[in-house]
């Protein structure tokens, strides 16, 4: 912006005026990420722990796994919208591999992943079952807590309040990807 | 003229009148690009629509945190700029006290507030608390501040007609600023942190008073620990309220009775995974308890042995009914007598209400507002001063 000026002897000339408005600073908090190293699954595991969050179907996903590989196994249940409890965590690392289940909500898939990321800080490798309406956030959260890479599988939303049958079908569809991630190839 | 370095001004108003111009010169300074620069607040409306569309806001407009704005807010937190008082899940971001300033200067907030805000945000960072679940939860919880001791007084907190809103500035804008708190620092972004299936309007702000004054019993932060002239927050995930209309009842066991009724449904969180519910009481009907002789200990004992849903209904939620909470058939949507959580606030009328917690899986937290030497504050010029 340019104003005449002229003083008191009436001399003219130009004040240059430049208006700038104030910064605003940005809202966001930066991330505290630590990365954390997934344990490998280097050959077929001789013992399954099955880590059941109770969400609806969740059993009927899991008993369908379970008889497909005919693999040793250890059921525990876990609380679905907070953390599982010391003991069960315990018993979960007495596998050689965790099956989490069910993400299919905002607070369980939270804590299917959280309760992975524990595991996998403490040795133990996972695989996280989610639904692919919950998969992006499923995704973000384990990258938000240094595991990118971290298993999950995506299996077709909605799981609960469907029939038996239907979830076994859908359950039929993600079996090769548990099994490749298993290193079953028969 | 004086002798100026190459980039900066060192032009006074006098230099450039008597000087320049004395010169003939058309351009006022000599070394400076302009010769007035002149700095103006932002169009807060462009601002607004900016942060909106970058997914930072909850909606409604905000007040652009510049630089001086945030800078008064940091001043009443009686702490630095970089100190961390969370890190907050589900983005796991770093609240630091600028961070927590930024985006209380955005909801409207005015620096006194800032102590209540910096406090709430630590106490909901407590593990008990289970934020990565209350934000990201398809459940339309909402995280209530409830405010005890003198300072609530002293920054205008609303615990009489209305408080829960609209009409108060400290209620609305303190909530607010913690709901962008965590949009902004924790990530709950409605569809990306946030999954809540509906959301609520509760999100947008909840945060009152206890009316100390009304209260026939003892306030609710002294049967936490804390002393009658001690400041809190308490931080609760909660349901909306839903209101609870008994004019008739003249007895304590009548009045409660309706309560009960009111809270005793299917489809809460507590009929599954009982836990905490958040019981508002007017006044009046707190008068009309007290009255029959009641302390606020046998309100939550008969509250929670009569708080039931049968099982057939209660177990329709989200896990699976755990068999340890079922007696005789029935659900009872609280776990013990303290899971009722009572407070008295509100106006004239005969109104209560009642809202239900996210279960199990989260617990209130009562934070002290105190200073970075550990005292209680007594005032929030404290936290200015010290």
């Amino acid at each position: 912006m340019i104003i005449k000026f002229k003083d008191r002897k009436t001399k003219e000339t130009d004040m240059r005026i430049n208006i700038i408005e104030k910064e605003v600073m940005d809202p966001l908090g930066e991330s505290e990420v630590n990365k954390i190293e997934l344990s490998l699954i280097l050959q077929k595991p001789d013992k399954i722990v099955y880590l059941d969050n109770t969400k609806p179907n969740t059993d009927i996903i899991l008993d369908t796994i379970k008889e497909s590989l005919n693999i040793d196994s250890i059921d525990v249940q876990k609380p679905a919208g907070a953390s599982a409890t010391e003991e069960q965590i315990q018993e979960a690392k007495k596998g050689d591999v965790v099956i989490l289940a069910l993400g299919d909500c905002g607070s369980c898939t939270t804590w299917v992943i959280l309760d992975a990321t524990r595991l996998e800080k403490e040795g133990k490798p996972t695989i996280c079952i989610c639904t692919h309406k919950f998969t992006d956030y499923a995704h973000s959260l384990a990258k938000a807590q240094g595991a990118e890479d971290l298993r999950i599988i995506e299996i077709e939303h909605p799981i609960a309040g469907l029939k038996e049958d239907e979830v076994e079908e859908k359950t039929e569809k993600i079996l090769p990807e548990v099994k490749k991630m298993l290193n079953i190839h028969s | 003229m004086k002798k100026r370095d190459k980039d900066v001004c060192g032009c006074s108003i006098e230099d450039l009148l008597n000087e320049n111009i004395e010169k003939g010169e058309t351009k006022l300074c000599e070394v400076s690009k302009n010769d007035i620069e002149l700095y103006v607040e932002p169009d807060a409306e462009k601002v607004s629509y900016e942060f909106y569309k970058k997914k930072h806001t909850d909606g409604l407009p905000i007040i652009p945190p510049t630089e001086g704005r945030v800078r008064k807010f940091i001043e009443f937190s009686g702490l630095n700029k970089d100190d961390l008082v969370a890190v907050l899940p589900p983005r796991f971001g770093r609240a630091t006290i600028q961070k927590i300033a930024v985006n209380s200067v955005m909801a409207g907030c005015i620096s006194q507030f800032m102590p209540v805000i910096q406090h709430s945000i630590k106490a909901i960072s407590h593990e008990k608390f289970n934020l990565p679940g209350v934000n990201a939860t398809t459940h339309p919880v909402s995280i209530c501040t409830i405010l005890n001791g003198p300072i609530g007084a002293e920054i205008g907190i609303n615990s009489g007609t209305g408080c829960l809103g609209p009409g108060y500035m400290a209620n609305a804008t303190i909530g607010r600023a913690i709901r962008l708190c965590l949009i902004n620092i924790a990530g709950a972004v409605t569809g990306i942190g946030d999954h809540a299936s509906m959301g609520s309007p509760s999100k947008y702000s909840f945060c009152f008073g206890e009316a100390e004054n009304e209260n026939p019993w003892d306030p609710l932060h002294t049967e936490r620990g804390f002393k009658v002239d001690d400041s809190t927050v308490t931080m609760i995930a909660l349901d909306s309220p839903h209101n609870v209309n008994d004019h008739r009842s003249k007895t304590a066991e009548d009045l409660i009775d309706t309560i009960i009724h009111t809270a005793s449904v299917a489809g809460c969180n507590n009929s599954h995974v009982p836990g905490e519910i958040l019981v508002i009481m007017s006044p009046e009907h707190a008068k009309t308890i007290s009255g029959d002789g009641w302390s606020r200990e046998d309100v939550k004992e008969y509250f929670h042995e009569n708080a039931l849903v049968p099982v057939e209904l209660g177990d329709r939620g989200g896990r699976k009914l755990d068999k340890k909470w079922i007696k005789n058939g029935n659900v009872s949507i609280t776990r013990k007598p303290e899971d009722v959580v009572l407070v008295v606030a509100g106006g004239p009328g005969r109104h209560t209400m009642i809202c239900h917690g996210f279960g199990t899986s989260s617990e209130s937290v009562t934070e002290l507002l105190k200073l970075k030497d550990g005292t209680a504050a007594q005032s929030v010029d404290d936290f200015k001063n010290k």
